[in-house]
């Protein structure tokens, strides 16, 4: 009982700090954690394909590409489209694409799943960075309107913060909630035994393919946000380096945590942000890191405090 | 119609060149990845490393025929180092893992080369007796493109020896088919996994120093040729030396005509041929599990 009042008000401080933060961080921090809660989402996309269904997703920038691509033009050629339907519509893009690509990738295992997600990425990204008519190639978009929310303007950094904050914590409860579920049970003995659940009567390929399509369209609305929070989307959005960047966030934090993916895409980003800005040698130091994350915690950071 | 089909023969002849290269180096990653399971993305900085050490001992040397004896054996040995370090402790958490160590060490290794030898592109001088030129059926062609092609067919034939013939080889494929079963019967698997990581490195060197006259040396080498040799390794089937024998020779006819015929779309062809062959056929062209 009393771990449970311990845990309850960890969450009920960071909830406060959430709210506060926009009044005690200056402008630049706000950003950045503004940055890391939209991350922080897409890195719990990679982390419930990997953790719950025991698909290494290669090539995951895809959807998150995909979604900020597809609101950022909506916004740009649907005149008077408001801001939650923008974000919507990328995660519905997204999400359909994930459908699509799922009826392929489900019967794929282990490397071959990994390295068939990375091929689609490449395709799609190949097609974004040569449609220059439509997506700009490699000048990337911009200028697409900032829609204000029932009369309150996104312009505005904290406004902005808070809409993220609301957004990704119901996908984040939505996805917390999905591992309680039935289906969220299945796809854990999946992920034991892929055989046992077989015989059992599960129907493995449906289940994966519902979950790859909800995490598409999750990492889609991620990228949504981030396209509104640049308010510029490139290529760098849909290309390998952010495929490999979630992954990294992913790992960080801890894969088997469900606070992982949050504290990982912390840690991402301030480290990135913080290292770009003191030296330009900062991938030496970034890869040191990782080595030593992964030989001194190789469960994540959060595998260093709990013994599962 | 005759200049269409000399157009058409040296072409082939680039795409069998680059085809041979990208063998060279997914040979070493076969090894590794396909055969024992372990995902090495340094592997691409060990093929840049063999074709940097090669331009520091041809400075210090003169010599290129040394540096393609020496040089990949060096890079095999820190191959040995990162296995005995680093990537054994480990191997048993996962791919997520090692994927993120050795990604640390492809950053680490990149940033020490741009450190020591600077960004820009190095040219290292075809030996010179392979400077000249050879008149392959009416057309021109460098001969030092020849010799990759020899020297790789070379390397193969070796590969299959060891591999077939060898105890090591033995011990090897017997791993792949049953690990537990080799480790009880008394292999120090711990050893082989370390022989294998250094034969890796060694074949990526070895791709490294031939590498280095052919195209420039520069920092971003790794990186380039990390995708296709992945895609190799994959589409051929992980573990089969055969696989990657006939993907590399595809990839390299794919990007070299490619580039001929579509420019715009040459950057996707490889992607495009691994998504078909992987939707058509799950594990790949020769492999056998999924």
């Amino acid at each position: 009982m009393e771990k449970k009042n311990f845990y309850l008000s960890i969450g009920i401080a960071s909830a406060a700090l959430a709210i506060l933060f926009p009044y005690i961080l200056p402008k630049f921090q706000l950003r950045m954690v503004t940055e890391i809660i939209i991350m922080a989402l897409f890195a719990m996309t990679w982390k419930m394909l990997f953790d719950e269904g025991g698909m290494f997703s290669f090539g995951h920038a895809l959807y998150f590409g995909l979604g900020a691509y597809a609101s950022a033009l909506a916004w740009l050629h649907i005149r008077g489209l408001s801001f939650i339907s923008g974000v919507l519509l990328g995660g519905l893009v997204a999400g359909l694409m994930g459908f699509i690509l799922g009826a392929f990738l489900v019967r794929m295992s282990g490397t071959y799943f990994a390295l068939l997600t990375l091929a689609f990425n490449q395709l799609v990204w190949a097609v974004v960075w040569k449609w220059r008519e439509v997506t700009g190639g490699d000048d990337g978009l911009g200028k697409f309107p900032k829609p204000d929310l029932l009369g309150i303007s996104m312009k505005d950094p904290a406004n902005f913060y808070y809409l993220s904050l609301c957004i990704v914590g119901i996908c984040l409860f939505i996805c917390w909630h999905y591992t309680k579920t039935p289906l969220g049970n299945i796809l854990r003995s999946i992920k034991s035994n892929e055989e046992r659940a077989k015989f059992i009567g599960f129907n493995v390929s449906a289940s994966k393919l519902i979950l790859l399509t909800m995490m598409g369209f999750f990492a889609g609305i991620s990228g949504a946000l981030y396209a509104q929070f640049q308010e510029f989307i490139a290529t760098s959005a849909i290309d390998l380096g952010m495929s490999t960047n979630v992954l990294f966030m992913a790992f960080i934090g801890g894969t088997g945590y469900f606070w992982g993916p949050l504290l990982g895409s912390g840690i991402f980003v301030y480290l990135s942000e913080y290292l770009s800005s003191l030296t330009d040698r900062w991938e030496l130091i970034f890869g040191m890191i990782f080595v030593v994350i992964v030989i001194l915690a190789p469960q994540g950071i959060l595998g260093i405090f709990k013994k599962k | 119609m005759e200049s269409f089909l000399n157009t058409f023969i040296i072409q082939a002849l680039h795409g069998i060149v680059y085809g041979c290269l990208l063998f060279l180096v997914s040979a070493g990653l076969t090894l590794v990845f396909g055969m024992m399971n372990v995902l090495n993305i340094a592997h691409v900085s060990f093929y840049m490393l063999g074709a940097y050490f090669s331009y520091q001992m041809l400075k210090i040397v003169g010599n290129f025929w040394i540096g393609l004896v020496v040089c990949p054996i060096l890079v095999g040995l820190l191959g040995i180092l990162m296995e005995r370090l680093l990537l054994r402790r480990v191997h048993a958490a996962g791919h997520v893992q090692e994927f993120v160590i050795t990604f640390g060490i492809l950053f680490v290794i990149n940033e020490l080369v741009k450190w020591i030898w600077g960004t820009a592109p190095l040219r290292v001088p075809i030996p010179p007796i392979l400077s000249g030129s050879v008149t392959i059926l009416g057309n021109v062609y460098p001969a030092y493109r020849l010799f990759i092609l020899f020297f790789s067919i070379l390397i193969l034939g070796f590969l299959f020896y060891v591999l077939m013939k060898t105890r090591l080889g033995i011990t090897v494929r017997a791993a792949v088919a049953d690990r537990d079963m080799v480790s009880a019967l008394g292999t120090n698997t711990h050893r082989v996994f370390m022989l294998v990581m250094g034969l890796g490195a060694w074949l990526a060197g070895l791709a490294g120093v031939i590498a280095g006259p052919f195209i420039s040396t520069y920092p971003g080498m790794a990186l380039e040729i990390l995708t296709d040799c992945f895609i190799v390794t994959v589409t051929g089937g992980l573990g089969s030396l055969l696989g990657a024998v006939v993907a590399s020779f595809l990839i390299g006819q794919l990007s070299s005509f490619g580039i001929l015929f579509i420019p715009r779309l040459a950057i996707v062809f490889a992607f495009l041929l691994m998504a078909v062959i992987l939707i058509i056929k799950p594990s790949g062209l020769f492999g056998e599990k999924a």
